[in-house]
């Protein structure tokens, strides 16, 4: 009769409120799908045989998705009865960690995030940068497979190693210390090491030491730092974190590829082996000229992050000043500015990046400025509309009372608080960038043909369409990897910048 | 009865008065309204000049203003602004000179002075005998005359016009939203005309091969016109453009005009088609969403909606020919006008990315109108859930979906290249590509073009839209 029932509302609202039964199902139901594709192409039915290979890692997945939902199951009883994880529950976490033997960074990441039952920004930064690292030096591993390697493969692996043992180091010092008010000063060194390591790429790392550099620094004055603040409300969406973990691994694997790859087998002709499919050697088969699609593929993710970055930032910035100084000055300058995008706006960016290269000739250069060109009204229209917004405030006018001239108002006032939804806008629209950039160099007008880049991968590969589809898939494949990711780590920041939901 | 018909002249004549004076104070629509009716604008200047000086405007002027100089108001303005200025500065800890101060000082108090004196001037001129002489005065008791309302409007017929335009705010916003349409046409055309001016690539020696002499080339530029300057070729564009007469293409000597004539319907057709069927599968999977929000309905769903953005074009039409054309031989691969079977690929492949989005869009717009008050009324009131949806949030919650599917139109348009490149579609898209490795000039200048005009027209179709379904803008319009 008193409250011993527990009403249906309740339950929802205990699940709701615990991140980890979100993640678990979430992990369950991506490592389930994965283990289907994974037996389905293990079946051959030319042969009606099962590749042992492929069915091996199929089991091995049907065996972690099998524990993940048991966990699931476990996680929901404990809060519905108690209304909180038990401590053998989390354990589970720990054989679940084994996962990541098996690639299966969905089931390994929540199983970081279900053993501690208190999360903080640096536990779940270090965890992810621990997890990136192993997977750039197991990709990178790959190459031990191949009749030769780059130069300095040994010291790129060397490098790698130590940069996962630095990271799992401070995983597990700040699983420990990361809760008190004020860290321990030797914390520095660790931080230090950490943004060594972030030289490779891992930006986890950097962010990690930048929020211990700062922790450090202010000895529990303050409520903490806003990076932190968004990193623990981005921490809350996995979908949003694995995009940006996927993310921080191709610009990883981008940077220590200069060590640890062959630039040769990219690029350079093998007519012994033409059209091979994916074997140990070559993990996802070679092209019509011998060449390792492996290879081409992560050399071909320098490429597009480069592209896809740049025509990106070029407009942020030449597009966010246009608008910001259009939404502060008004009047006539904002007439001029604003009609004068319009036209800009009015021509399809795609069309418009065609007719520039067509007058200037199809290069990377000429590529980057063309996809500029035509994103700039975009930001302008934010960057205006966010201006127009802040202007208005109180501290905009207390500033102007004080006498600051126009210029400092606008760039040290508003400028940086009106940024948030640029943020979000452009990381969503690097996606764009990078399926504009591919279908550019499909259609031939991109990227310079010999350069491994992954519309000129799919381009060649789709010749053997018929014959030989995993040409064209695996590169095909990468893109979407690659757009999906940015395209969830945009949706994660807009929940966790929004000051609406605050 | 005659005495009637004076007084519904009388206001007319004033209405008209009304919208004449509220026409003058918008800056672009003065030097409209003065110059459509030109020679009503001479008349009502001449008489506006002659009754100021019958009245002694002049005079009274000069009168205030040594009578506020004698009362020594200015040194008074003067001496407060010094004042005020110097404590400024002192506050923030400015050195300025003298000099400067005292510069600003006297702008200031000259501003000062001007207005008090407009302000005494006003009062006197009210009191004095009863009227002001402004501009639209003088046209209000003009047009209060007969003779002069009928001869206006036979040789102001324009600028009658032009009022009547502006009189009415629907009409006002769709000829402003047309204006800005043309505006936008021509800048188009100017942009793109000068991007592929300025190119360094030359078309002569790219179709006469590396081989051809001197002549030769100078001969195909004055046959193209390219050895023109830079304005007659940009003004034979333009004239190209409106006449829908571009010349001959530079390889093919076919028309520009007949070849965009027989292309664009094709792109444009598959892009029509495909934009209809995305709508009607994107709006009830957004709406479904957003009422069951964080369900694994709702998260399935977007998560293919997400998936359906981040897939490039022509790695699905591929993915679809492995799978459709070459394993099932369900469909044909290529492209066929004839046969309905082989249009269903490219408009699946179309309208992928604009499913998405309106999925996505319709799905938070709703969620957002969801939770607003007055739909909380309006369960309060008892209404059904299906009353409340469908009446009161969907039609609010339908304009930034209107907005998204126009932007994705004209996105669909410009990207539709790549698609008509996979399945071998002979749109406008791949006959830009196609033509860009010359570059054939006028075939690229005509494709982009009527390209951004559609985008633009199908843009005003969308605002006007607006205007119409949302009454929040509607009263706006009406207020300025």
């Amino acid at each position: 009769m008193t409250n011993t029932t527990i009403t249906k509302q309740e339950i929802r609202f205990k699940l709701k409120s615990s991140s980890e039964y979100g993640q678990a199902s979430f992990a369950s139901i991506v490592s389930l799908l994965l283990a289907v594709v994974f037996l389905l192409n293990s079946y051959s039915p030319a042969e009606g045989s099962f590749k042992p290979a492929v069915l091996a890692v199929s089991i091995v997945y049907f065996f972690f998705t099998l524990l993940q939902f048991a966990t699931w199951y476990l996680i929901r009883k404990n809060l519905v009865e108690g209304g909180e994880i038990k401590r053998s529950t989390r354990a589970i976490g720990y054989v679940l960690m084994l996962s990541l033997l098996s690639a299966n960074v969905f089931v390994a990441a929540t199983a970081f995030q279900l053993v501690k039952r208190k999360k903080n920004a640096f536990y779940t930064l270090a965890a992810y940068a621990f997890i990136t690292t192993l997977l750039v030096f197991a990709v990178s591993a790959l190459n031990v497979f191949k009749p030769y390697v780059a130069d300095n493969f040994i010291i790129g692996m060397l490098l790698l190693i130590a940069a996962a043992v630095i990271q799992l180091a401070s995983l597990l010092l700040v699983a420990k210390y990361g809760d008190r008010d004020v860290l321990p000063r030797w914390m520095g060194i660790i931080a230090l090491l950490l943004i060594l390591t972030a030289v490779s790429g891992n930006l986890f790392a950097l962010g990690l030491g930048l929020l211990l550099f700062s922790k450090l620094r202010d000895k529990d004055y303050t409520s903490g730092s806003k990076l932190g603040e968004v990193v623990e409300k981005l921490s809350r969406s996995s979908t949003s974190m694995l995009g940006l973990m996927f993310i921080l691994f191709l610009l990883t694997i981008s940077i220590t590829s200069y060590l640890t790859f062959d630039y040769g087998l990219a690029i350079e002709n093998n007519y012994s082996s033409i059209l091979q499919p994916p074997s140990l050697v070559q993990p996802l088969g070679t092209d019509n000229f011998g060449r390792d699609l492996f290879s081409r593929i992560v050399f071909g993710a320098r490429i597009s992050l480069i592209v896809g970055l740049l025509s990106t930032l070029i407009p942020v910035v030449i597009g966010g000043a246009l608008g910001a100084i259009s939404g502060y000055y008004g009047r006539q300058t904002d007439n001029i500015i604003m009609r004068a995008l319009d036209i800009l706006y009015a021509i399809p960016g795609f069309l418009l990046a065609i007719a520039i290269i067509a007058a200037f000739g199809a290069s990377t250069v000429n590529l980057i400025i063309a996809l500029s060109v035509g994103a700039i009204p975009t930001y302008a229209r934010t960057m205006r509309a966010n201006v127009l917004l802040v202007s208005t405030l109180e501290y905009v006018q207390a500033a102007r009372a004080f006498g600051s001239s126009d210029r400092t108002i606008l760039f040290k006032h508003i400028v940086p608080n009106s940024l948030a939804p640029m943020i979000v806008k452009s990381t969503l629209t690097i996606g764009t960038a990078v399926i504009s950039t591919s279908s550019l160099s499909y259609l031939g007008l991109g990227v310079e043909p010999h350069i491994p880049e992954w519309g000129n991968i799919l381009k060649l590969g789709s010749a053997y369409l018929e014959t030989h589809a995993f040409t064209a898939i695996y590169p095909g494949l990468a893109i979407i990897a690659l757009v999906l990711s940015f395209n969830f780590l945009g949706d994660g920041l807009r929940d966790a910048l929004d000051p609406k939901l605050d | 009865m005659i005495g009637q018909a004076t007084t519904t002249g009388g206001g007319m004549a004033e209405r008209i008065a009304a919208v004449y004076r509220k026409m003058l104070l918008h800056p672009t629509y003065r030097l409209l309204l003065l110059l459509t009716g030109a020679p009503v604008s001479v008349i009502v200047y001449i008489f506006y000049q002659y009754r100021r000086s019958a009245q002694g405007y002049r005079g009274v002027i000069d009168h205030t203003r040594n009578e506020l100089l004698q009362s020594g108001y200015r040194d008074k303005v003067l001496a407060e602004a010094k004042d005020q200025l110097q404590r400024k500065h002192r506050f923030f800890g400015n050195t300025v000179s003298d000099k400067q101060i005292e510069a600003e000082a006297s702008r200031i108090a000259d501003q000062k002075f001007e207005d008090q004196l407009n302000e005494r001037l006003q009062a006197k001129l009210s009191s004095h005998n009863g009227t002001q002489y402004s501009f639209g005065d003088t046209f209000q008791q003009l047009i209060q005359q007969p003779l002069f309302f009928v001869i206006s409007l036979i040789i102001g017929f324009p600028m009658y016009l032009l009022m009547a335009v502006y009189a009415n705010p629907y009409l006002k916003y769709i000829m402003e939203r047309l204006i800005m349409a043309v505006f936008v046409i021509f800048g188009v055309a100017f942009v793109v005309f000068t991007i592929l001016y300025i190119s360094p690539m030359n078309p002569a020696t790219n179709i006469l091969g590396e081989t051809a002499t001197a002549e030769q080339i100078a001969a195909f530029n004055h046959l193209y016109g390219l050895d023109q300057p830079y304005l007659t070729q940009l003004w034979n564009t333009i004239k190209g453009i409106l006449t829908f007469d571009l010349g001959k293409s530079f390889a093919g000597n076919e028309l520009v005009s007949t070849a965009i004539a027989n292309k664009f319907p094709v792109t444009l057709t598959l892009t029509v088609i495909s934009t209809l069927i995305a709508v009607l599968i994107a709006l009830p999977i957004g709406i479904i969403s957003a009422t069951r929000p964080n369900s694994f309905f709702d998260y399935t769903f977007m998560f293919i909606a997400l998936l359906g953005l981040s897939i490039p074009n022509f790695w699905q039409g591929l993915i679809f020919i492995l799978n459709f054309s070459i394993k099932l031989s369900w469909l044909p691969a290529t492209y066929n006008p004839a046969n309905w079977l082989s249009a269903i690929m490219p408009i699946v492949v179309l309208g992928t990315g604009l499913t998405a989005a309106v999925a996505r869009m319709t799905r938070s717009s709703t969620l957002e109108v969801i939770h607003e008050d007055y739909i909380t009324t309006a369960k309060a009131k008892g209404l059904a859930r299906r009353n409340v949806l469908w009446k009161h949030a969907v039609g609010n919650a339908l304009i930034p979906i209107i907005t998204v599917i126009g932007l994705q139109f004209g996105a669909m348009l410009g990207g539709a290249a790549v698609t008509e490149k996979v399945f071998n579609i002979s749109g406008i898209g791949s006959y830009i590509v196609d033509k860009q490795f010359i570059p054939d000039i006028p075939a690229i200048m005509g494709g982009v073009v009527y390209t951004a005009i559609t985008i633009s027209i199908v843009n005003v179709i969308v605002d006007l839209l607006y205007a119409f379904f949302d009454p929040r803008i509607r009263s706006k319009m009406k207020q300025y």
